[in-house]
């Protein structure tokens, strides 16, 4: 003698299945169809039924040809490699300092290394906008002014003489010291939650602290390196936050200061031209698809899923 | 019970016991604790230089830039010209009180907008994954999980052109409130995957037996959820509270994107004006304005230092 | 190999002391138990031998060298953690032979030494295995062999057997013990289980709340233990307490619940020296019996039985004398019945009587002979 009721499921889970499907779902098909048409100004009565491959093809022939894009797929693979080697090693290092010092010195430095990513993003950029401002109030410049290492104010993120290295080396060191945090936090609670007997057993055979990381310490957390290193790729390649405020403050080039990301972001926003940025923004959705999946994979996603008790 | 939370969530750890095994005292390791701290604590320094930096210029008569720290002269000039508005020639217009206490109501507005969605959708979302056996859970949470790894920036996108259509079909009088919707629910969307895995550990961690009990006298499961489990996950709820509320505070993208376009301004697109009318700006000004907006930062910082580095690497299990 | 000695150490972790005023001496080449209840400060001793804690106060001599100051590597010890500490990315040879890598030893002689010992605890088909590859107890030898690889002077085992299921600890007690013997090596061995420290160990040390409360050979800390904490940590069930008046009319009487119990002889000069108003009674289980009617020749106090509990070999009766409850082993076949008035009747030369304010055990802990 049952009596139905509604399912308590739909309770629990609409709210978050309507947002993942209004966001994400919607948004991700959309996107692709947005890319094979001439979407430009949001005009969406105008231009959504004109379907083609032009995009494509342009996005093709520009990065191949156009030198404002080919700037920019540089910019992207020097920015993208030499930031996730900053961020993975950093961290790493960090971590193993961190572990090696008392936790009551640790805890203060790990926090002022988080304190990046926690920052607003507009004051984070405020703050890098000071250092390389382009005249002698600059931080940087008014510190080697008075160190007299350079005899005038330099613009450090656009003058042509510096380009492309200086650009690439701010926005290398401003998404630097954001995304080093991840791999610290990561790899020192990996650090933590090793065995203590693993550390103490060999500081009793004599290891030295080079000794333990060598041989104890960094082979165990092999996959820890591994998640960081592919996580990180994901979101070097995606994110752009805390470049764009730099670049719209016209503190680094235009070009030589844009990464993949970027460059989508405001060719739809600023250029207005919708159709080509959902062209562009589709090979990122395919990247970080496939880099998401592998993301999956190393955390050992299956281990942590365990059943419910029984079915109440 | 806001207390109890509080104290709950900053209360020390707890002394280790005595049997607890410690480090290896009889080895001297002064000296390399001395290296590493020195190192560790000389890449520090020009990071946190730069933030006292921005906090000292806020009070100066200028950028201060370190060595000049001596020959700037300080004052609260800054901070009272903010508060009066009075940011000509900072903003290349004049502001008044009133839009500058909107500016910073409409930055509450969005980060507590986007922590109250995330909290309540990840606390409903978390549960149901936790205990509730249905069809596809594990397909389900495996997509979220890949949502959390995948950029929903690069969506944005399709979720603006939504956006533009969807406005047509809003009434006038309500589209002040629909822009800030919208803006909360879109960047909550960023924050959900990860905060309902979050918070299905939490509930993972209750033993059944506690719901089983009062199932068996014959409670709902919807008034067991309410009633007899959220009250033991207070602290996952709090973590997951702070981590939206900086989310929502720190965001410039989104305020960006679905705001500012509408003319409703936040710190952050406050600050982007500002400094985008830089041949006018007084950067000091510019300095006030941004340390006013890190406050709350670093007060929740500061406040909930362990959790939030527990809960930062809490995503992760090898 | 070497003694180990501990004079009067102390070990203060913040506020709390760990241990407190320790003096213990370890024989060369025999095998120590550092017997007590878990915080009672058992494996704090143990560390503070290897070297892993610095005493607060106090020397820590192997033989005639001080080793109070030296970090573990310059003690020569070996150390077996409780949850062995094996590392799960090497294979087994490689966590045996880490501690030789590590004082750069030729890889010849390494591979001579860890052949050597992994035959001495036949372990020689497991070296190319990784730890999680291994059982409980196959994982407790390679630890031992890490231990043991470098050739120690002391042996340290911190509660080795912990995590190896009952049968298992069995086997592997018998194995550590035929191994001390067979290397004559001075071993240290943590243990909370009175049995197994019982059964391996030459010489017992039990330690309570950070401080020594008896060293002996075994047979010494279970028949005369020196206060009233080791008679009743030992042994299982362990010892019946009761409270006792002390009467001083018509000679020297104990009160025992309401009923008169006559001291052995051995005890009254004790008892009429000591100015004692009270006392405690102490027994072992198996050194009294249930009877109906009193006999002669045996200490006799009325009870009521409370429970029979059979445990094949054997039977445990609880019974009640006043307000407390007093074990007994009696044979099998003995049957009582709830509520049935008995006498509980202890064999004269097994009563111990201890002070009620210092504990001690009047006969053992006589003062001037402690």
């Amino acid at each position: 003698m049952r009596i139905p009721k509604p399912n308590p499921i739909w309770f629990f889970l609409s709210p978050a299945l309507f947002l993942i499907i209004v966001f994400y779902v919607v948004p991700l098909f959309f996107s692709i169809y947005i890319s094979f048409t001439p979407l430009q100004n949001w005009n969406l009565a105008r231009y959504l039924d004109q379907i083609s491959l032009e995009n494509y093809e342009r996005l093709f022939y520009m990065a191949m040809n156009d030198p404002d894009v080919t700037k920019v797929v540089k910019t992207t693979i020097v920015f993208v490699t030499i930031t996730l080697i900053f961020n993975v090693l950093g961290g790493l290092i960090l971590a193993l300092s961190m572990f090696f010092m008392d936790e009551s010195l640790s805890l203060p430095y790990r926090l002022i290394w988080i304190l990046p990513r926690m920052t607003p993003i507009a004051v984070y950029s405020l703050i890098w906008y000071y250092f390389f401002l382009g005249d002698e109030s600059g931080t940087l410049n008014s510190l080697l002014l008075r160190l007299g290492v350079i005899e005038k104010p330099l613009a450090w993120g656009n003058s042509p003489e510096l380009l492309p290295e200086s650009a690439w080396a701010i926005i290398i060191l401003v998404n630097g010291l954001v995304g080093v945090s991840f791999g610290m936090v990561v790899f020192y609670s990996a650090l933590r939650s090793l065995p203590r007997e693993h550390v103490i057993a060999a500081r009793v055979e004599g290891a030295s602290a080079f000794q333990m990381t060598r041989y104890v310490l960094v082979p165990q957390l092999k996959w820890h390196i591994i998640y960081v290193t592919v996580w990180q790729l994901l979101s070097l390649i995606t994110t752009y936050a805390h470049i764009f405020l730099l670049v719209q403050w016209g503190a680094i080039d235009k070009w030589w200061g844009s990464p993949w990301a970027l460059y989508v972001f405001n060719t739809a926003f600023t250029t207005s031209d919708q159709g080509f940025a959902a062209a562009a923004a589709v090979i990122l959705v395919v990247i970080g698809g496939i880099l998401g999946i592998l993301v999956l994979r190393l955390m050992g996603f299956k281990k942590l899923m365990q059943e419910p008790k029984g079915e109440l | 019970m806001a207390s109890s939370i509080l104290s709950r969530m900053f209360r020390r750890k707890a002394k280790p016991k005595v049997e607890q095994l410690r480090d290896v005292e009889t080895i001297k390791r002064r000296r390399l604790n001395a290296v590493i701290g020195i190192a560790v604590g000389l890449a520090t320094l020009p990071l946190v230089a730069l933030y006292l930096l921005l906090a000292l210029s806020s009070f100066a008569d200028r950028i201060v830039t370190g060595p000049d720290i001596i020959e700037a002269e300080y004052s609260t000039t800054n901070w009272k010209l903010l508060f009066q508005g009075k940011l000509e020639p900072a903003a290349g217009r004049l502001y008044d009180l009133r839009e500058l206490i909107m500016i910073i109501v409409n930055t509450f507005i969005v980060a507590l907008g986007v922590t109250v969605a995330v909290v309540l959708i990840s606390v409903m979302a978390g549960y149901a994954f936790s205990r509730m056996k249905f069809r596809g859970r594990v397909g389900l949470m495996e997509f979220i999980i890949l949502l959390h790894a995948f950029p929903g920036v690069a969506l944005i996108i399709a979720v603006y052109a939504i956006y533009v259509w969807s406005l047509g079909a809003v009434p006038k009088d309500v589209l002040t409130e629909y822009r800030f919707l919208y803006t909360i629910l879109a960047r909550a969307s960023l924050e959900i995957p990860m905060s309902i895995w979050l918070m299905k550990g939490f509930f993972d961690r209750i033993p059944w037996e506690v719901e089983w009990s009062a199932m068996v006298d014959g409670a709902s499961r919807i008034r067991v959820w309410r009633q007899i489990v959220l009250p033991q996950i207070k602290p996952g709820i709090a973590a997951i509270s702070i981590f939206a509320f900086l989310a929502g505070w720190e965001d410039l993208i989104y305020v960006h994107v679905f705001l500012y376009t509408g003319g409703i301004k936040t710190l952050a697109t406050f600050l982007e004006e500002v400094i985008g009318n830089i041949e006018t700006t007084y950067l000091p000004i510019a300095a006030a304005a941004g340390t006013l907006y890190l406050i709350p930062t670093i007060v929740f910082f500061v406040l909930t230092q362990k959790l939030l580095l527990e809960a930062m690497s809490g995503g992760v299990k090898a | 190999m070497v003694e180990v000695r501990l004079e009067r150490v102390s070990k203060r972790f913040g506020r709390v002391v760990a241990v407190n005023n320790v003096n213990l001496q370890f024989p060369d080449g025999k095998f120590s138990a550092l017997l007590g209840p878990s915080g009672s400060g058992k494996s704090t001793i143990l560390y503070l031998i290897a070297g892993i804690y610095k005493p607060t106060l106090g020397k820590i001599l192997f033989g005639d060298r001080d080793v109070t100051e030296l970090p573990p590597k310059d003690r020569n010890v070996g150390l077996v953690f409780q949850n062995y500490a094996l590392y799960p990315h090497m294979t087994v040879y490689d966590n045996i032979a880490f501690p030789l890598r590590l004082k750069k030893i030729d890889e010849n002689a390494i591979n001579d030494k860890v052949n050597n010992v992994s035959k001495l605890l036949r372990i020689q088909d497991l070296l190319e295995r990784y730890p999680h590859q291994l059982s409980g107890g196959q994982q407790q030898r390679v630890a031992l062999a890490r231990a043991l690889v470098k050739e120690p002077e002391v042996l340290l085992l911190d509660e080795p057997l912990s995590n190896l299921d009952a049968l298992l600890r069995l086997t592997i007690r018998a194995e550590i013990k035929r191994l001390q013997q067979k290397l004559e090596i001075t071993a240290i061995h943590v243990t909370h289980d009175q049995a197994e420290a019982m059964s391996m160990a030459d010489y017992i040390a039990v330690i309570d709340r950070g401080s020594v409360q008896q060293v002996g050979s075994p047979w010494e800390v279970y028949n005369k233990p020196r206060n009233l904490f080791v008679a009743t940590f030992m042994g299982s069930p362990p010892s019946n307490v009761l409270p006792g008046r002390i009467v001083r009319e018509n000679g020297i009487w104990i009160d025992v619940g309401g009923s008169m119990v006559k001291p052995p002889e051995r005890m009254v000069e004790l008892l009429r020296e000591s100015e004692l108003d009270d006392v405690i009674v102490a027994f072992r289980p198996e050194h009294a019996s249930i009877v109906k009617e009193p006999e002669e020749g045996y200490i006799s106090i009325p009870a009521e039985v409370f429970v029979t509990e059979p445990l094949g070999r054997e039977s445990i009766v609880t019974a009640m004398v006043g307000g407390s409850s007093v074990k007994v082993l009696m044979p099998p076949e003995a049957e009582f019945k709830p509520g049935e008035s008995v006498y509980i009747q202890i064999q004269p030369d097994k009563l111990m009587l201890f002070d009620p304010i210092t504990e001690l055990n009047i006969e053992v802990a006589r003062p001037g002979k402690s």
